[in-house]
């Protein structure tokens, strides 16, 4: 099960990981009724945000009153709860395996401003087709297909298959 | 104990939360401890030199699948209570697109970049911010998608029933297909040049 | 090492295969009687006649209508995407199989509440989930929407929203060519007011 890599850092069998993370999932579905998520705590967060800024701007609009507004209280719900566990647990597992290091990770062929600018252009991207499929990898890809959801498969098939195209356009910044 | 355990009320709504809390744990973990924390190796399947991506996903989409089916076979889970991720045709082609060329552009997906931002990679965060920015500029121009974002709604349709076949059936097909990838994957692994990361 | 995976992706195979090969378990299990008086009591199975009207409108994918009528009234008029499920064939395999799909709302509905209601009980008892009653049934429901229902005294601004939303319902149904409604309302389809949400999920959701 050790596998050094590159970097000299240790990561656990991939497949090994895969079971623990497929086991997390099942119970989440067991105890909560749910899978796990990421995206949709970011939309909360804005909608939140956005509410203290203009709560006129928020009950007008289509998309934000879904979830905020009124006495809604977007920023007590689960999948905020459950991404401040996700920080907690990566922080246990990179102090576990001393990965903890403040750092821009990036290619050797590239600098690091490069980096951080392709990053936050993919962030927002990324954040906007979110809100379009509702949900992201974790969210509609991974916990929808282990429901068997159309929607989930259909996302995740998007996701990665526009990925493969999109990473040769980019992969000077890679490899 | 019959699942959902929150819905079937057996333990009270209230520790939901502290619940979600705990699941995020083990996510963040395992996401961790197998490599999502670093953008490099999450894009090494588009380029041939590590497959971590594949392996852990679908390792862990079959092993959520299998154990569902099972404990619903077995009664211990209502099938008819878990939340399906609902079908919007267009708006799921559409923003899953998107969301590729962000992914293949930050090499992080939202799981992903809160991992690394947790270990310190300020491209991690970097990536995370983006997002608030993205999701705010989507919220803002929401009627102009409006239209997209109903359409083609198919409810909550799970995937085999568009094969007509029983979800059991599709399963152990995805377990096979699944295993010839990561074989495919050891492959191209082996034949790719070396990549330093 | 490939060895150790051999042996994994073998057993991975057999159990998917087990799912694939175990027979189909029929046996229902029965909820225990106080857990379903609770639920009797609790009245959360209803749905009233303009919930299931704007729901109808929406296109809800969610909603799955069930007439408990007879066949022949069926036939003479239904709400739209309504399926036919005859009180007796609601512990058939069929039944059972409509009433089980995931991700769907089941509405039951009669003439009147009589029949919903013993059905409702029947199937709770066999844990059937998410199993709503449209409270007053086809009755309720033409009175309502069909007909037009005087105000009563002087309608607040709930009473007169509700109003509007009754009256572009019946444009909708009304304009969709049943004749079996006698209306002064002109037959046009009216473009209705719905503002468009999401429909809930039980568990909640998001990504």
């Amino acid at each position: 099960m050790k596998k050094i890599n590159n970097d000299g850092s240790f990561y656990l069998n991939p497949y090994f990981g895969g079971v623990i993370l497929g086991t997390v999932l099942l119970l989440s579905f067991y105890i909560s009724g749910r899978g796990l998520g990421a995206s949709g705590a970011v939309k909360n967060s804005v909608a939140a945000t956005v509410n203290v800024i203009a709560p006129q701007h928020v009950e007008h609009s289509a998309y934000y009153s879904q979830f905020a507004g009124g006495d809604k209280k977007p920023m007590s719900n689960w999948l905020v709860f459950e991404v401040l566990g996700v920080l907690a647990g990566a922080f246990l597992s990179g102090l576990i395996f001393n990965r903890l290091k403040i750092k821009v990770d990036h290619s050797p062929k590239i600098t690091e401003r490069r980096r951080l600018l392709f990053a936050l252009g993919g962030g927002l991207i990324f954040g906007f087709g979110s809100q379009l499929a509702r949900g992201c990898t974790s969210g509609a890809a991974l916990s929808g297909m282990a429901v068997l959801s159309l929607g989930g498969y259909i996302t995740m098939i998007a996701i990665f298959g526009t990925a493969f195209g999109a990473a040769w356009l980019f992969r000077k910044n890679w490899i | 104990m019959i699942g959902p355990i929150i819905s079937s009320g057996i333990i009270s709504p209230a520790w939901d939360n502290l619940f979600a809390v705990i699941l995020g744990m083990g996510f963040g973990f395992a996401l961790e401890a197998s490599g999502f924390s670093s953008s490099r190796k999450i894009v090494g399947t588009f380029f041939g030199y590590d497959f971590v991506v594949v392996k852990v996903f679908f390792t862990a989409a079959i092993v959520a699948s299998l154990g569902l089916l099972y404990l619903s076979y077995l009664g211990l889970v209502d099938f008819s209570l878990l939340y399906i991720q609902p079908t919007f045709l267009t708006s799921a082609i559409v923003g899953g697109v998107i969301m590729g060329i962000g992914f293949a552009m930050g090499g992080f997906c939202p799981g992903t970049s809160l991992c690394a931002t947790a270990i310190g990679r300020i491209d991690g965060l970097v990536f995370f911010g983006g997002m608030f920015l993205g999701v705010f500029l989507f919220s803002e121009s929401f009627s102009l998608f409006e239209n997209m974002y109903y359409s083609g709604s198919q409810g909550a349709k799970m995937i085999n029933s568009v094969f007509g076949i029983s979800p059991e059936l599709f399963t152990f097909i995805l377990v096979l297909a699944a295993i010839g990838m990561f074989i495919g994957a050891s492959w191209v692994q082996k034949k790719v040049k070396k990549v330093e990361y | 090492m490939e060895r150790k995976y051999t042996i994994l992706a073998i057993l991975l195979v057999v159990l998917a295969l087990g799912l694939v090969v175990l027979p189909k378990n029929n046996e229902r299990k029965e909820i225990d009687p106080k857990v379903l008086l609770n639920g009797v009591a609790e009245r959360s199975r209803y749905l009233s006649v303009d919930q299931i009207t704007h729901r109808i409108i929406e296109n809800d994918p969610t909603l799955m209508l069930i007439d408990l009528r007879p066949a022949e009234q069926f036939k003479t008029f239904a709400l739209p995407g309504a399926i036919n499920l005859h009180p007796d064939s609601l512990l058939t395999q069929s039944g059972t199989d409509l009433l089980g799909q995931p991700g769907k709302d089941k509405v039951l509905y009669g003439n009147s509440d009589l029949i919903p209601e013993k059905a409702w009980l029947v199937c709770s008892r066999y844990s059937v989930n998410r199993l709503y009653i449209m409270k007053g049934g086809m009755n309720d429901w033409f009175n309502t929407i069909i007909k037009i229902k005087p105000a009563t005294g002087t309608p607040s601004s709930t009473d007169l929203d509700l109003i509007s939303f009754r009256n572009a319902a019946r444009q909708f149904f009304v304009g969709s060519g049943e004749t079996a409604i006698t209306t002064a309302a002109p037959v046009q389809k009216e473009k209705v007011p719905v503002i468009r949400k999401a429909p809930s999920a039980s568990a909640g959701g998001g990504c």
